[in-house]
């Protein structure tokens, strides 16, 4: 299932990517659809406030992991299985079981018809398995080189066909001009520019009218390019989709490698196209963004590279592959260059095929399904052996509904443990597909998986003279930044503001140097005591609205989403007298990646509003009467109220606690009892994991608030690294178990789900979200320069949406280095693609394939690992 | 007493800097360092408050001048270290960024208080080195090497040019000490010729670390830079230009030099400021404004307002590093201005009261030359703050706050000056030449043609000028094409090189 395929397979997959039917011709009305396909290879990029993970190789899914790795690196070198020391420190660790690694090849020399003798090969792919890089002395060892000679008449396995790569790429490997690094930073500056937000004083000049247009009227005067390309770019076309075509022509690319080629572009600077491509399906007015922006690209391309045209074909692939795999052979295969000449063509044939088939790609990944083997192994063992008997009935007091974010788990545990507490797990906007608009603000937030689109709005409101009160207090505090902010612009009052602000800004520095936490504490006290946001009411009453979304939701609706969220959860009876529904955001200081650390399900925001809005709906008596006659019947007494979890400090804030029943409010008094016990317990588990100073900490709580409000620090919280495995299941099944916040929990009971439609609700929305989180930490360490955003310390935040590295560099996706690294030395990330275990019986697994294609594809193709627990505690992958 | 107390803790944070980098210290021992790093600039501050020295002290020349910049370069340095313990913790120079980080500031805090050219020299240049090292930490990043050995060729040129308008100064005047070579009778032997040579050596020493036209490459290229070392660099080295100036003051004659510093000066306030208007990138608008404010301390220098130009600045300094160390804060929020309602009578109260403010300050400092300068620029901030706080805007509390605001500011802007004043009145040469009235008009012509020009342009976006001006002003503020890399490939170096080991022995 977890896609083992033999090579020849795969290799032949290599050759059939997907080209569309083009003629020899290319029209105008063929070009939108080419660069939507070229789209594939890059994932749309939203501001970096509500930082949303993606899987950077959601467009590829199609395609085997393998076959994506070997393409990028050789279009890109881009590298995205672990690096060796990356393996090496895991099976130091311990996290690689050496005997599954050992299993691995086995499997894989199994699976091959060789046509050697198996202990020779054993012996061979075992040495290289170490893998010890090839001593340089032997590549250049003169006899290799005559040796090659003899031999070159043999055909190998493969062809050394390459991808097709951007011209001034190419141009930069031959001749060493420098022409790729210069268009990318054309490029760079176009695109900030015009996709700045952050009010600079002076914009760039028409970017209303498009991407295209503004960079076509102002490039003939950049001083950054010399007059005869202003004179080139001058004629171009006024039209995006025409310059490009014209460019590509004057490129000499022909029809059919049209979409290879944009491909090319959009992957050299993938951040600033996905942001472009992001923009596109934003508005309607923006929806030729990419293809702008590739005009732009590839017409700025062609006025740099014109001078050098046409350029050297490219040299054939020299002998320097047979010298590997003779030299391969020789050191781990002991057999000693001499001995070729003994060999008969056929067995020479074979000995190079074995040792082009077990690459360097090859090992390593056999090296990751071994560190992948042995988690899924040691979860197995935990889970079946611990399998804790439901314990005699003593009352729930109160139940717990988390989001399924792997920080939720060691809570969950903590609260379980200290008391009558049960706990459940479902996605953290609980199905509520909603637009989330604060009190006060202009800007509404999609409060829901970036995959989906939102149905409903709903708006925060408070009485008119509240309002009027909190509004006016919120201007102050947003004027006195604007006026810093224009004054700076000003030529003659920014001379002064040093003089003027320059003694509040060095308080404040003192301030957060000396005592971080307290600095940090009060002035957010001092701006919330200042702000005194009223209490709110929320808009989920239908109102028809003339433009966008319906505000809130009708009575249907109302009790269909009510319905859905408990389904979901599994909570259906039993109901406590008090139930909690518990979203969870972040508190750190001084971070663009704030929102990384909130809720992925709620579009990078915090799940509390979400949580409001769920918990209000299940009091509404309506709702409950409507539900009563449906089956699922609320008693009188339980009370519905919302949380946030504040994942950074390990605390529940309640943001809506209506009136309570006697029952409910014992339970709340109860609960409210353990809390800071199930802090301080949970806080102490996540500090011995954030890397310190080798300090023990006497109080947690007051260390962990230094994280949250220290502005120097890079690491407020781990999030969601070490993320592993989500668990399809009941919570009987983990209880026992400390999962080592690696683990995303939802809760399912297959009894109550006899048509498998809430298991393929899990699978297409929760389980996508953790498995493009899962996938995005993948990136950001195997390839933390290009699918990760470098190191923290040296960016730059650019146009207010996004980051980039030192002086400029694309604009960068996926974790800082340091939110997946421990230290430059140590990785604390564990790359492992998601395991998908699901507890139910067989057929509703294979059930669930067949009718999934996309999952099933993902599982087949790599992007995702599965398991099964059926009823019976047998597990299966 | 307490000169010596300041010595020894000086020695003590080198020792401690050294153990530090010792790989069998503990790591944990970074805190006791920053403690000991915290312990000169306080004492500093006692001796300025103190006055317990005005005088020649071996080597030394412990005025409040010299004891206040060594405690706000100390003070940038103890508060960039703290800043350095978490955030670049897990960073493989972790111990040299420490080491590197107290060499630098030590350095130039003792580079002020010396009395001796040599000594200045020498701990200048130490300090210069050490902020190359800084940058040139991370060695595997290609992109930080080549901005780190740019920069160093420039610090180099600009030691060079010091050292050799030193060593001319004291071959003239046969001495080595500032006290006996600033005398007048000393500076007599130097000669008119000699003096507008000097200055002009002098002149070219500071705008190159103070990155003025045309100099100012090396610190567009230094965005690469981590944050703390931006911020130290930002604070307490661009702005050693307004120190030199004000030590050598003196030597410095209103001539050829001043012109030349004028108009450098000048061009760099306009295009530094220019950077700020079309930059979008938040580091690099603030290396825009560095510009223009140094290009601002340099002109106060030119026009004889030390005082002024050693206030600026310590307050830039202050300000930027705290800029410099929020950066992560710069991420756009939607949060908007609500739109504006401004009477016409709340617009003109903003003038007059700029007006007032203005004209008070002259009579109160009892105006002369440059003072005219300051008057306008206080009494336009008043007039432009007043109508963005409080004209602006509706409702009674917000009006209220605003006015509350602006009056806490005005105050506590007064106070601070008043400070400085009593702080180093005596101490920095004040009014030695005053300057013709023509520089100084030309002074306010360039800030005026400025900001017409600016005013002109914004109203006009659609003209081809504005485009032109745009484009030349974003050109100035990229980097060097050298200093660019789409994306940071050293870390892929990182992950591919690794220990050793040996799974088959099980």
């Amino acid at each position: 299932m977890d896609g083992t395929l033999t090579f020849s397979e795969q290799l032949g997959l290599k050759q059939e990517m997907e080209i569309p039917d083009v003629l020899d011709l290319v029209s105008t009305s063929d070009i939108p659809n080419l660069v939507s396909l070229a789209s594939r290879v890059i994932a749309p990029l939203g501001p970096i406030s509500e930082f949303a993970a993606r899987s950077p190789w959601m467009g590829l899914e199609n395609q085997f992991f393998d076959e994506v790795a070997r393409w990028l690196k050789d279009i890109r070198d881009v590298d995205i299985y672990p690096g060796v020391s990356l393996l090496r420190d895991a099976m130091n660790r311990g996290e690689i079981d050496p005997k599954l690694l050992d299993k691995g090849l086995q499997r894989w020399l199994d699976s091959q018809s060789l046509q050697l003798p198996r202990d020779v090969a054993e012996r061979f792919c075992r040495a290289a398995l170490e893998l010890d890089d090839l001593p340089s002395v032997l590549l250049e060892a003169p006899e290799l080189k005559n040796l090659i000679g003899k031999l070159s008449v043999i055909d190998l396995p493969i062809k050394q066909q390459h991808s097709l790569q951007t011209l001034s790429f190419r141009m930069e490997q031959q001749t060493g001009v420098k022409l790729a690094r210069d268009l990318d930073r054309h490029v760079i500056k176009w695109c900030k520019l015009f996709l700045d937000g952050s009010h600079t004083a002076w914009s760039l000049p028409s970017r209303e009218e498009g991407f295209y247009r503004a960079w076509h009227r102002l490039v003939q005067y950049d001083p950054a390019l010399n007059h005869s390309q202003h004179q080139l770019l001058k004629k171009c076309p006024r039209e995006a989709i025409d310059a490009l075509m014209e460019a590509l022509a004057a490129l000499e690319i022909s029809p059919c490698q049209i979409q290879h080629y944009l491909e090319a572009h959009l992957l050299s600077l993938p951040g600033w196209a996905g942001m472009m491509l992001w923009r596109s399906q934003q508005t309607p007015e923006e929806e030729s963004l990419l293809i702008e922006y590739l005009a732009v690209r590839i017409t700025l391309e062609w006025a740099l590279i014109k001078p050098y045209l046409p350029l050297p074909e490219q040299q054939s692939e020299d002998q320097s592959l047979h010298v590997r795999l003779i030299a391969a052979w020789a050191h781990w295969g002991d057999l000693p260059l001499e001995a070729w000449s003994h060999l008969s063509a056929s067995q020479q044939q074979a000995y190079l095929t074995l040792a082009v088939y077990f690459d360097e790609f090859l090992r390593r990944r056999i090296w990751l399904e071994a560190w992948e083997e042995t988690y899924e192994e040691r979860l197995k063992a935990m889970i079946t052996s611990k399998q804790s008997i439901s314990h005699a009935e003593t009352p729930v007091l109160v139940q717990v509904a988390f989001c399924i974010d792997t920080r939720s788990e060691p809570f969950r545990r903590a609260l379980e443990k200290a008391g009558p507490f049960e706990t459940f797990g479902v996605a953290g906007f609980f199905g509520l597909p909603i637009e989330t608009c604060k009190l006060g603000s202009s800007h509404s937030h999609a409060s829901l998986p970036v995959m989906l689109k939102p149905q409903h709005k709903i708006k925060e409101s408070a009485s008119a003279f509240a309002f009027r009160q909190y509004e006016q207090r919120r201007q102050t505090v947003i004027s006195v930044k604007h006026t810093f902010q224009i004054m700076k612009q000003n030529v003659l009052t920014s001379l002064l503001l040093p003089e003027v602000s320059g003694p509040w800004l060095s308080l404040q520095m003192l301030a957060r140097s000396f005592f971080p936490r307290k600095a940090g504490r009060t002035f957010r006290k001092l701006r919330h005591e200042w702000l005194q946001k009223p209490s709110t009411e929320l808009s989920l009453d239908y109102m028809d609205s003339e433009v966008g979304l319906p505000i809130g939701f009708s009575e249907e609706e109302k009790v269909y989403y009510v319905r859905q969220a408990l389904n979901m959860m599994g909570l259906t009876k039993n109901f406590s007298p008090l139930v909690i529904i518990c979203g969870h955001g972040s508190h750190s200081t001084n971070n663009p990646y704030a929102a990384a650390l909130d809720c992925g399900a709620c579009g990078g925001a915090s799940g509390g509003f979400n949580a409001r809005v769920l918990a209000t709906l299940c009091n509404s008596p309506k709702v409950r009467e409507i539900l009563g006659n449906d089956g699922i019947s609320i008693p009188k007494d339980t009370v519905f109220v919302a949380a946030e979890h504040i994942t950074t400090l390990n605390e529940l804030r309640w943001l809506y606690v209506p009136e309570l029943s006697e029952a409910a409010q014992e339970a709340f008094d109860g609960i409210r009892g353990v809390l800071p016990k199930v802090s301080e317990h949970v806080n102490a588990e996540q500090l011995s994991r954030l890397p310190s100073l080798g300090f023990r900490f006497k109080h947690p709580k007051i260390e962990v608030q230094r994280f949250a409000e220290d502005w120097s620090e890079v690491r407020p919280e781990w999030g969601l690294a070490r993320n592993a495995a989500f668990i399809i299941g009941t919570r009987q099944l983990t209880k026992a178990c400390d999962l080592d916040g690696r683990v995303f929990l939802h809760s399912y009971d297959w009894q109550k789900d006899d048509n498998g439609s809430l298991l393929s609700n899990i699978i297409a929305g929760p389980a996508t979200v953790a498995q493009w989180i899962n996938l995005q930490y993948y990136g950001s360490t195997v390839a933390p320069y290009y699918y990760g955003s470098g190191n923290k310390v040296t960016q730059t935040v650019t146009a207010g949406v996004g980051v980039m590295q030192g002086n400029a560099s694309d604009l960068l996706v996926g974790f800082p280095w340091q939110s997946v690294m421990k230290s430059d030395e140590e990785f604390y990330h564990a790359p492992l693609r998601l395991l998908v275990i699901i507890e139910a019986p067989e057929h509703y697994v294979e059930r669930l394939l067949a009718h999934d294609a996309a999952f099933c594809q993902k599982v087949q193709n790599g992007w995702i690992r599965l398991a099964m627990i059926d009823p019976k505690g047998r597990w299966e992958s | 007493m307490f000169v010596t107390t300041f010595f020894f803790s000086l020695s003590i944070l080198a020792l401690s800097a050294v153990v530090l980098l010792h790989p069998r210290v503990p790591l944990h021992f970074v805190r006791i360092h920053v403690g000991v790093s915290g312990l000169p600039p306080l004492i500093a501050l006692l001796n300025l408050v103190m006055k317990s020295t005005s005088r020649i002290y071996g080597p030394w020349h412990l005025d409040p001048l010299a004891w206040l910049t060594a405690f706000f370069v100390l003070t940038i340095g103890f508060v960039v270290q703290r800043y350095s313990v978490h955030q670049l913790l897990g960073d493989r120079n972790y111990r040299q960024y420490f080491a590197l980080l107290t060499l630098t500031t030590g350095s130039a805090s003792v580079a002020w208080l010396s009395n001796d050219l040599r000594l200045l020299l020498a701990c200048w240049g130490v300090t210069l080195l050490g902020l190359t090292w800084l940058i040139r930490l991370n060695r595997d990043w290609q992109v930080a090497r080549t901005a780190a050995v740019r920069a160093g060729r420039l610090f180099a040129l600009s030691w060079l040019i010091l050292l050799i308008a030193i060593t001319w100064l004291s071959m003239a005047t046969g001495h080595w000490q500032f006290s006996l070579v600033l005398t007048k009778a000393s500076l007599a032997q130097l000669g008119s010729w000699g003096r507008t040579g000097v200055s002009l050596l002098l002149v070219t020493a500071v705008v190159i670390p103070a990155a003025q036209f045309p100099f100012q490459r090396w610190l567009l290229d230094l965005v690469v830079a981590p944050t703390p070392i931006s911020a130290v660099m930002h604070a307490g080295v661009v702005n050693a230009g307004g120190m030199i100036l004000t030590r050598f003051a003196p030597v410095f004659s209103g001539d050829l030099a001043q012109i030349v510093l004028i108009v450098l000066s000048g061009f760099s306030v306009l295009l530094g400021t220019g950077t700020i208007l079309v930059q979008v990138d938040y580091k690099r608008q603030l290396v825009g404004s560095t510009i223009a404010q140094m290009g601002f301390m340099l002109i106060q220098c030119a026009l004889g307002a030390y005082l002024a130009a050693i206030i600026h600045a310590v307050l830039h300094g202050l300000f930027k590093s705290a800029l410099f160390l929020q950066a992560g804060s710069a991420v756009h929020h939607n949060e908007q201005v609500a739109p504006k309602t401004t009477s016409q009578l709340w617009r003109m109260i903003g003038g007059i009261l700029g007006l007032l403010v203005g004209i008070g300050f002259w009579f109160i400092v009892n105006g002369k030359g440059y003072d005219m300068i300051s008057a306008l620029l206080l009494g336009w901030s008043v007039s432009f703050a007043w109508s963005h706080l409080v004209a602006m805007g509706y409702g009674r509390i917000r009006r209220f706050a605003g006015f509350f605001v602006f009056t806490g500011m005005l105050i506590v802007f007064g106070i601070v000056l008043t400070t400085f004043y009593v702080l180093l009145h005596g101490t920095v040469p004040q009014g030695g030449i005053q300057p013709h009235l023509s520089v100084i008009i030309l002074v306010l012509f360039i800030l005026l043609i400025g900001s017409v020009t600016g005013a002109w342009l914004s109203r006009h976006p659609s003209s081809t000028f504005y485009a032109i001006v745009y484009l030349w002003l974003v050109r100035f503020g990229e980097p060097h094409r050298d200093s660019v890399e789409s994306h940071p490939e050293y870390l892929q170096l990182r992950s591919t090189l690794g220990g050793e080991t040996r799974w088959m022995e099980h």
